[in-house]
């Protein structure tokens, strides 16, 4: 029975007292977003229409910088070079990544549950030390160079175009693998059940329905890796740029430490044309992938699917047996090379490792540049990953759980710095720094300003897995929260928040991983006091010291899988409680 | 507590009108129903006064306070209302326990600790969830996420209720169950409450008032027996339960208040408590239990023989399909008749003549009679 003396209902309603105004606050969190997207973008082009270095006086407004950058043969032969190594490395890459994708998800191919997590590890590797296992094993003197050309008799040179193709498809698979696994496994099982139902073979439902819906994610992370493969600069460094194999970055690279007049106005010029491409993909890629809107499957998940192509024996033995040979020949032996190399004092077929057995490698990065070089990298990746989380979660909630103006210009805004190349955010931030004193000179002399530029050039990634969470959390939890009573900021510290706190965290390990590793931005960034792992690597390896950077790459892996593993048991961990 | 009035709201999402002209006036201490399909406008209305959308024209008061002011650019954020809400969802915050979700509005009022857990404790009480207040929402039922939703949004005593089809993800047993229970408590609280649902038998069983929307006007108004028994419009009338609608004409001058009508081509003569200019064509609302099935011909006229196309048993009653010459009708019995050719009366006071434009067929079909 229910009584009206326990809850006097006719009392009068509690006051509530006005909170936070929530619009300064919002756009408070714009501008931020706003000006780190900008920052790099704005003073690039305005140095690339500039006679001379911003710093220089009587500087005129001029486009000679562009018809110098356009005369020079070098500049063409970079981009020829450029597009060679991208078009093939997209080719190779969405074919073998979709392949392993479908044979993964849809076949009983041998291994399939082994090789599917395998398959995605190399996404979170450094991909410097990647490059230069690869150098070590497969490279020109590699150890497993001459095995490869005087035993197998191919006639395999990682240094030339296609050879750094090779490599690039294989850092690129799993960006494809990703993008089609995930597509596969949130497309209607029914549909290819409907398949089967009407009389078609498992092998016709393959190639008549699961692959013409997956053209989207074949369009979208061929694009993807095309970008990604424009912008390269580790790839040519370390295997191309010494045969004279330029890419545009790399070009640019070169252009910018080279020149005889320091900081010339055409290397802003290369870069804002690279930044012109960028934007065009990324254009491209909006478009398309808003046509194919048609293939997004309606309606619910339907039961389990029983749309496993069964191989035959023999053919799911092979195939499994060679998924596993490429990831080894990919991932593991690379890296093992790369273990090896920094235990060694030097690594050669001739010699049995063994006998070469050393120390003095991982002693020297115990000292003097290495060393500072891994606690720079180790705080810009702490301090970097947690305030820039914090901002990209905030952002988020901006830009899909407010009724701020301009948020819809949000997940472009947090899109950009992931989708144009990364020397374009270390040029540009040089000038913005240059440019706004203060505080410029003073971020430019310390490691705050490289914090600055790779946690921009990483808040893209953040912002994927937050919003990702963000759309799975119910828009009505918010609305009650707002009915209760509570202001957009209380309802967004309080509720919304909080109950994304596993995917806050991912994000927060993801940023981590990904600054550490990065290296684009800082080459133009870093100075001696202030270097990161990367460019301490990548300066030792040009002066032929193999062993401490063959360290240096391990330590980075190592630090890498370790945040991996916490954070992925850690997150575990998490959901295992959330869901119990 | 309060009254709303809803003032000639209005929303369109580009070029499509989701809502037009929308008024009315929930009176304080009353359930009013907004019952319409999908896609009606209803849900639009609930947010609107609710503050979670802004309609483009119109005034929207509680109590006299303004919550929406078009003319004077007024939209009293969502926060600001003082309103209890129950969403489809539940929308029980999956981080807090029980408590903490009802104790949540008066942290966000700054109430002190002491205050917060008695009424805490009283509003479990009262939905007489006590025992889970300690639980997360993933370990509770629909039902108990539901009260949990409920005592959240009474728990401050806000101005007025708002339930956004809070049983839709209930199944059919316990949907039953509480919305008796959420009647009585309604209604011993005496909470204005604006409810929302597509479910015709819970808005009849529920409502003080209904007021039934499609394509974003309202089309009726009135008490659920009013709504019921006195449909406005052809689209009310088979809403709301199931209907037959008669295309018919009238037979000659009304007399006394009535007219005689004829519908179909046997002519089924009909006489309806209401003045029909003669020749005037109509269209009249019967509901199936209100016609009288019978295996010899009845008294009292109205009536016609009819051959039966199908019979389905409902459990409670019998459905069956006749053909009362051409004129298809739908009629419901807890009798078994086992006969083909039955006849069918329809007492003059189960007819209601329909307003608005008798479509042009019905002229057709009255055509052949005259």
């Amino acid at each position: 029975m229910i009584s009206l003396t326990r809850l006097p209902a006719r009392r009068a309603a509690l006051a509530r007292r006005p909170g936070l105004r929530e619009n300064p606050v919002q756009a408070l969190v714009w501008l931020l977003v706003l000006a780190c997207v900008l920052a790099p973008v704005l003073p690039l082009l305005y140095a690339s229409v500039q006679s001379k270095p911003i710093y220089d006086t009587g500087r005129t407004f001029t486009l000679s910088a562009y018809s110098q950058l356009f005369s020079d043969p070098a500049f063409w032969a970079a981009a020829r070079n450029t597009a060679e190594f991208a078009g093939l490395t997209t080719a190779c890459s969405v074919a073998l990544g979709s392949v392993f994708a479908v044979l993964c998800a849809r076949s009983d191919v041998l291994g399939r549950r082994i090789w599917g997590p395998l398959m995605a590890v190399p996404v979170l590797l450094p991909p410097l030390g990647v490059i230069l296992g690869w150098n070590a094993l497969y490279g020109p003197g590699g150890y497993a160079h001459s095995f490869i050309t005087a035993t197998l008799h191919i006639p395999f040179n990682l240094t030339s175009v296609p050879g750094m193709a090779v490599l690039g498809t294989a850092t690129a698979v799993p960006v494809v693998f990703l993008v089609c696994r995930a597509a596969l496994a949130s497309m209607d099982t029914s549909l290819e059940n409907a398949g089967r139902s009407v009389g078609a073979g498992p092998l016709r439902v393959l190639s008549r329905v699961t692959l013409p819906m997956l053209r989207p994610a074949l369009i979208n992370s061929g694009l993807l890796v095309f970008t990604l493969s424009i912008e390269s600069l580790g790839i040519p460094l370390v295997l191309g740029s010494p045969q004279g194999h330029d890419f545009l970055a790399s070009y640019l690279y070169g252009a910018w430490s080279n020149a005889v007049t320091p900081d010339p106005p055409s290397v802003s010029a290369g870069a804002t044309v690279m930044l012109a491409v960028a934007c065009a993909l990324l254009w491209l890629r909006s478009r398309l992938i808003g046509d194919e809107a048609r293939f997004v499957s309606v309606g619910g998940r339907s039961g389990p699917a029983d749309g496993t192509v069964r191989l035959g024996r023999w053919a799911r033995v092979l195939l499994g047996a060679l998924m596993g040979l490429y990831l080894a020949a990919t991932t593991v032996a690379p890296l093992l090379a790369l273990a090896v190399e920094s235990v060694v004092s030097q690594l050669t077929p001739l010699i049995a490792p063994w006998h070469l057995l050393t120390s003095a490698n991982w002693a020297a990065i115990a000292h003097g540049e290495y060393i500072q070089s891994i606690r720079n990298s180790a705080l810009i990746a702490l301090a970097g990953g947690a305030v820039t989380t914090v901002l990209v979660a905030l952002a988020t909630t901006v830009a899909h759980r407010s009724r701020f103006a301009l948020r819809r210009s949000l997940p472009f805004l947090l899109l950009f710095p992931r989708a144009i190349p990364g020397l374009i955010v270390g040029i540009g931030f040089f000038w913005s720094f240059l440019l706004v004193n203060p505080p410029g000179h003073a971020l430019l002399n310390s490691v705050w300003g490289l914090t600055l530029a790779l946690s921009v050039r990483s808040m893209t990634l953040a912002y994927f897995v937050l919003s990702a969470a963000l759309t799975a959390v119910s828009t009505s939890l918010d609305d009650a929260g707002r009915s209760a009573g509570a202001s957009w900021w209380t309802t967004i510290t309080r509720i919304t928040l909080p109950i994304l706190r596993p995917a806050v965290f991912v994000a927060f390990i993801l940023m981590f991983v990904s600054i550490l590793n990065d290296y684009d931005p800082a080459l133009f960034l870093a100075t001696p006091n202030t270097t990161v792992m990367g460019v301490a690597m990548l300066d030792a390896e040009a002066q032929g010291v193999n062993g401490p950077v063959a360290a240096m790459a391990m330590v980075q892996v190592a630090i890498t899988l370790i945040a991996i593993a916490v954070g992925g048991r850690l997150f575990t961990a998490r959901l295992r409680r959330a869901s119990a | 507590m309060p009254e709303i009035t809803v003032e000639a709201i209005g929303k369109s999402f580009g070029a499509e009108a989701a809502l037009s002209d929308v008024s009315f006036t929930v009176r304080d201490g009353e359930l009013l129903t907004l019952l319409g399909p999908s896609g009606c406008g209803k849900t639009t209305t609930l947010m609107s006064v609710a503050g979670f959308q802004q309609p483009d024209t119109g005034r929207i008061t509680c109590g006299g306070r303004p919550f929406f002011d078009r003319a004077a650019r007024l939209h009293l954020p969502a926060e600001a209302r003082n309103i209890g809400m129950v969403f489809q969802s539940y929308a029980v915050w999956p981080h807090m326990t029980v408590a903490q979700n009802v104790a949540f509005p008066l942290k966000v009022r700054k109430v002190p600790r002491a205050e917060t857990a008695e009424r805490v404790r009283q509003t479990l009480e009262l939905v007489e969830m006590s025992a889970y207040a300690a639980r997360y929402p993933h370990e509770l039922s629909g039902g108990q996420q539901q009260r949990v939703a409920l005592a959240r949004a009474l728990v401050y005593s806000p101005a007025v209720l708002l339930l956004d089809e809070p049983f839709s993800n209930l199944d059919a047993k316990l949907r039953e169950r509480a919305r008796v229970w959420l009647k009585g408590l309604q209604a011993e609280l005496a909470l204005t409450t604006v409810f929302v649902t597509h479910d015709q038998e819970e808005a009849l069983s529920m409502s003080d008032r209904i007021v039934v929307l499609d394509r974003g006007r309202i089309q009726q108004e009135g008490t659920p027996e009013e709504v019921y028994r006195r449909p406005a419009s052809r689209f009310v009338a088979e809403f709301l339960g199931q209907c037959n609608v008669l295309s018919a004409r009238a037979a000659e001058s009304p007399e006394n208040g009535t007219t005689r009508l004829v519908a179909g081509a046997a002519a089924v003569p009909l006489t309806v408590p209401r003045a029909v200019p003669a020749g005037e064509a109509v269209e009249v609302a019967v509901r199936p239990e209100a016609i009288e099935l019978s295996e010899s011909a009845p008294d009292g006229g109205n009536a016609s023989a009819a051959r039966v196309r199908s019979v389905a048993f409902l459990g409670d009653q019998y459905r069956y399909e006749l053909d009362a010459g051409d004129l298809p009708l739908v009629v419901t019995s807890p009798r078994r008749f086992t006969g083909l050719q039955l006849w069918v009366r329809i007492p003059p006071g189960a007819g209601w003549i329909l307003d608005g434009d008798a479509p042009a067929n019905s002229r057709a079909a009255a055509d052949v009679t005259s």
